[in-house]
């Protein structure tokens, strides 16, 4: 599995969502995209990516695109 | 790690007074322990290689400045690392300080609440994170009866432990969903260095207004903090309990 594929099954895992609608996806567009699945989807992107991620970029991680860029640029985790 | 109980105890300032005393009360129930302590002397590693081999368990030692964010954080990754399954958090180190409102600077006062709430907090936000994943967990914070009950020269102390136990019962709230139970316990004057520090009079005060006229021990708040831990208390949650003598 890509990281990219990884990185869509956890959204996709988080809030029971289809791949075509993770572009431009952002937090609170969607009802499952709250607070408590903003964590399930931290929980998911942790255990995919065997990470431990800080609080501040728990915080930036507004949306599908935001996250990517993230993980880049603090995880080291290419897509 | 191999124990009776498999259960693993992460427990901030355990080198001493009440910490030393719920270090050695999980241990004897079978708690493999990770301990976070500023410092580690020979004496407290000769204390932890006797317990780890009475009682055929783990304990790992971690440095940990509690007033250096960054030292949180590393010591969190290398827990992190370890993939160690944290089932119960004690956030019990704590600085004690005693002073009147009109001699205590507010840079006391921020050092102070570094070390007795921003760190439980930090901490309380990794570990939390991982018990979310498992759906289980209990947090256990060390209050204090002097963030209870207004006294005075407790500005800095009280109000740092008044807002450790109010977080305690907003992050019950919050964490109750992924069945993870926080909790504080609010000892009052208990026997420990801690305590020797603080003037005889302000001692014998606090002696004279608890029902039994004594110090407490720290081997009972180590009970009760042990017993919050435990499936016994699986409905207790967002408490803070004092454990006073009667105060």
């Amino acid at each position: 599995m890509t990281n990219l594929e990884k990185y869509n099954e956890a959204f996709i895992a988080s809030f029971e969502i289809t791949e075509e609608k993770l572009n431009g996806l952002k937090y609170q567009d969607i009802e499952f995209w709250d607070s408590v699945g903003h964590m399930t989807l931290v929980a998911n992107l942790e255990d995919a990516f065997d990470i431990m991620m800080e609080t501040d970029d728990i915080i930036d991680l507004s949306s599908y695109e935001k996250g990517k860029e993230i993980l880049t640029e603090k995880y080291d985790i290419s897509f | 790690m191999t124990s009776v109980s498999n259960k693993t105890l992460l427990i901030t300032g355990c080198n001493r007074g009440i910490g030393k005393a719920i270090l050695t009360k999980f241990t004897e129930n079978g708690y493999n322990v990770i301990a976070c302590n500023r410092t580690i002397s020979d004496d407290f590693r000769t204390f932890c290689n006797e317990l780890m081999q009475k009682y055929n368990v783990e304990i790992t030692l971690y440095q940990c400045d509690l007033s250096e964010n960054n030292s949180i954080a590393d010591t969190m990754k290398a827990i992190f690392q370890s993939k160690v399954q944290i089932d119960v958090l004690v956030n019990n180190a704590g600085m004690a300080f005693g002073a009147f409102f009109s001699m205590t600077s507010v840079i006391k006062i921020k050092e102070i609440f570094e070390v007795n709430f921003f760190a439980p907090v930090l901490i309380s936000q990794y570990v939390s994170k991982w018990m979310q994943k498992r759906r289980s967990g209990v947090i256990i914070n060390l209050g204090s009866v002097a963030g209870l009950d207004p006294m005075e020269g407790f500005t800095a102390y009280g109000t740092s432990k008044a807002s450790l136990m109010m977080f305690t019962k907003i992050l019950a709230k919050e964490l109750g969903k992924y069945n993870i139970r926080v909790n504080a316990v609010a000892p009052g004057l208990t026997e420990t260095e801690m305590a020797l520090e603080m003037e005889k009079k302000s001692e014998e005060y606090m002696v004279n207004m608890t029902s039994f006229k004594r110090l407490g021990k720290p081997s009972e708040i180590a009970n009760l903090v042990y017993y919050l831990s435990s499936d016994e208390a699986e409905f207790i949650t967002g408490q803070v309990i004092r454990i006073d003598g009667g105060m």
